[in-house]
């Protein structure tokens, strides 16, 4: 089975302080001193990938994972860390433009990456970035590929080389399906998918194997039907006063009675 | 402008939905010449009534169909709304309606936005805001292309209630014939246990990875049951394992309005903090003066977060019986 993770690295914004969030006449926010990292939602896609090659000598099923991103070259640790990982193949399609708001552009891509360059079966995305906070890509490749699309997928377990059982939240509860592939997994909040380290050996051995580079002058952009007016810092400050004491017990004491008495008596 | 809001009857959150776009459509189209309807799915015949007394707007097409299956529903929509002149879909903030605003837009050759705040129509244009870089920032977008699908950002519901009116048109649609698609081969709802009690708290303990580990979690956990609060957590601890997802609070889980809320070794986020930001009094308590919780609580407390809740539990305890 043919599965492509495709994902997105970006810097980690919790990182940044007051003063760093500053807009430019662009509407660009310098981020460029913090290393890129990947999205949480695409690292949980990742590590899903890697578990179902794992079980594929139980399956019976051969796994065929490969992971791509559309980015410019600082994503290339994290290439090298799926290379040790022992994704079977790893590429970048090269680019420099301004994608953070661009869901469209990115879902012709990866759409035509699929149609013209690589056959697959089954395609992971996350389901939001960390920037853009978009949450579009998924279904839009869903649609342009004429695929049918499952949000919020906690769980998968491969069936036969064509088929998958597909656990999914939704808006009252999770469902359960059995579905035929090709399709489109929107990957959510998983629980206990942090992806794994590689070891140093694997490092040696598969880190420095070629990545894959494509450009995004081979693939025609459509034009966008949403585009960014303006940026605006969001501020949610409050008194913030400090409770001062000698001690954790004094502070604990000064907070209830100052504070949580009156307001918790009313509740 | 002619505007559709579109409910997914078959959910039991119906009424949340109903309350958003209620909301929303007060807030953002009041102007004379807007002309709004509901497009309102359902599957179960007892329910129709109650469901009609949820809509929002003072007419409405109900679609009865045997299952909420996204493909389908796609199907339903572009073929009833084909040749309409509807400027605007509204869908609900939940996944389901996210996930409409942007298909359907697609196929319909429009435009979308998910997420969205606010909105405000040129005649030419529609103009929409919503969080972007992790909830730091309020993004303002042009949607060029008509009709534009937009779902709305959580927690948009307050408490409004909606005025149950007459309803003047109510169109009725059968599409039960719809059959599933046919990549589906099986399918098993597993309805939600736990409804998530978050939203509605009033006293609210929240516990983040500064807990480290599950022991941790479920000693706070003991706490908030002691002094009676709810018990929520950040995405780390959720994502670790440590307590079951629905008590995630943030933008990918509860947005909360607490009269107290007290967070505990969480550094503030700004994609957490959206979930508590509508709190009427917050209480820090981190081991970091530089954490951005400090700034964003009305007060803050630089300490384990241990030592300062067991204090709190005794004090809380001589006070009176908990
Ligand atoms: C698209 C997107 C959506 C997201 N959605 C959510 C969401 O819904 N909810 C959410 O929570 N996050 C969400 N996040 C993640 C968010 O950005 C942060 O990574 C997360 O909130 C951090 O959690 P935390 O504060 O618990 O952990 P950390 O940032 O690790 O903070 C731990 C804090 O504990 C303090 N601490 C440590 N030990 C102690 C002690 N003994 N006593 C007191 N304090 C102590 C530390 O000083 C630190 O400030 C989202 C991110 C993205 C990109
Ligand atoms: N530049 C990119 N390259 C590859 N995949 C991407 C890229 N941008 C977004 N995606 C995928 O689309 C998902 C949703 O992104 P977004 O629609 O921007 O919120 C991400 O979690 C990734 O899986």
């Amino acid at each position: 089975m043919n599965i492509l993770v495709c994902f997105i690295a970006a810097p980690d914004l919790d990182k940044l302080i007051e003063e760093d969030w500053v807009i430019d006449k662009d509407l660009q926010i310098d981020t460029s001193f913090l290393k890129p990292t990947l999205n949480s939602y695409d690292e949980s896609a990742i590590e899903i990938a890697l578990r179902l090659s794992d079980a594929s000598q139980k399956t019976k099923v051969s796994i065929n994972h490969k992971a791509l991103t559309i980015a410019s070259t600082p994503a290339t640790t994290i290439l090298k860390t799926l290379n040790a990982l022992r994704f079977k193949q790893v590429v970048r399609i090269d680019s420099q433009d301004d994608f953070r708001f661009r869901p469209g552009a990115i879902a012709y891509i990866l759409s035509q990456y699929v149609l013209k360059h690589a056959t697959q079966d089954v395609l992971f995305l996350g389901r939001q970035s960390t920037v853009g906070e978009n949450a579009k890509t998924h279904l839009l490749v869903a649609e342009r590929l004429g695929w049918p699309c499952i949000t919020q997928v906690s769980g998968i377990e491969v069936i036969d080389e064509n088929h998958l059982v597909v656990t999914s939240q939704v808006d009252d509860g999770q469902i359960r399906q059995k579905i035929q592939t090709p399709c489109v997994l929107c990957i959510g909040e998983v629980p206990n998918t942090f992806m794994r380290v590689p070891t140093i050996k694997d490092r040696m051995l598969y880190g420095k194997r070629p990545i894959e580079i494509l450009s995004t002058t081979d693939f025609q952009l459509p034009d966008e039907t949403e585009e960014l007016l303006d940026l605006k810092v969001i501020s949610h400050e409050r008194h913030g006063i400090f409770i001062e004491g000698e001690t954790p017990e004094q502070k604990a004491r000064e907070l209830y009675k100052m504070y949580l008495k009156e307001r918790l008596e009313k509740i | 402008m002619i505007y559709k809001g579109i409910l997914n009857g078959c959910s039991t959150d119906i009424a949340t939905q109903a309350g958003e776009l209620n909301n929303f459509i007060s807030d953002n189209l009041h102007s004379e010449d807007t002309v709004g309807s509901t497009i309102l799915f359902y599957s179960e015949k007892e329910q129709r009534d109650a469901l009609i007394r949820l809509v929002p707007t003072e007419s409405v097409k109900l679609v009865r169909i045997t299952r909420y299956q996204p493909e389908n529903i796609l199907k339903a929509l572009t073929t009833m709304e084909q040749g309409e002149m509807t400027h605007l879909y509204l869908f609900p903030s939940g996944f389901a309606g996210s996930e409409m605003a942007v298909r359907l837009a697609f196929r319909m050759k429009g435009s979308s936005l998910v997420q969205v705040k606010q909105i405000e129509y040129s005649g030419v244009q529609l103009i929409a805001s919503k969080t972007v870089y992790a909830n730091h920032v309020l993004g303002t977008f042009k949607l060029t292309k008509k009709p534009y699908c937009v779902s709305l950002a959580k927690g948009s519901a307050n408490d409004q209630a909606i005025n149950t009116r007459d309803k003047l048109i109510v169109t009725e649609y059968d599409m039960t014939h719809l059959h599933e698609n046919q990549f589906i081969k099986a399918s098993k709802a597993i309805p939600r246990k736990q409804a998530s009690n978050l939203t509605n708290t009033r006293f609210l303990l929240i516990g983040g990875n500064g807990m480290k580990n599950k022991a941790d979690t479920q000693y706070l956990k003991q706490i908030a049951d002691t002094i009676g609060a709810d018990f929520g957590v950040s995405r780390p601890v959720a994502m670790s394992g440590w307590t079951s997802l629905h008590r995630q609070v943030g933008v990918s889980g509860s947005m909360t309005k607490a009269a107290v809320c007290i967070v505990a070794g969480a550094s503030g986020a700004a994609a957490f903090y959206a979930g508590i930001e509508k709190s009427k009094f917050i209480v820090a308590i981190n081991t970091d003066s530089r954490a951005p919780i400090n700034k964003t609580s009305d007060v803050a407390i630089i300490d384990d977060y241990k030592a300062v809740l067991d204090e709190l539990v005794k004090v809380m305890r001589e006070d009176r019986p908990i």
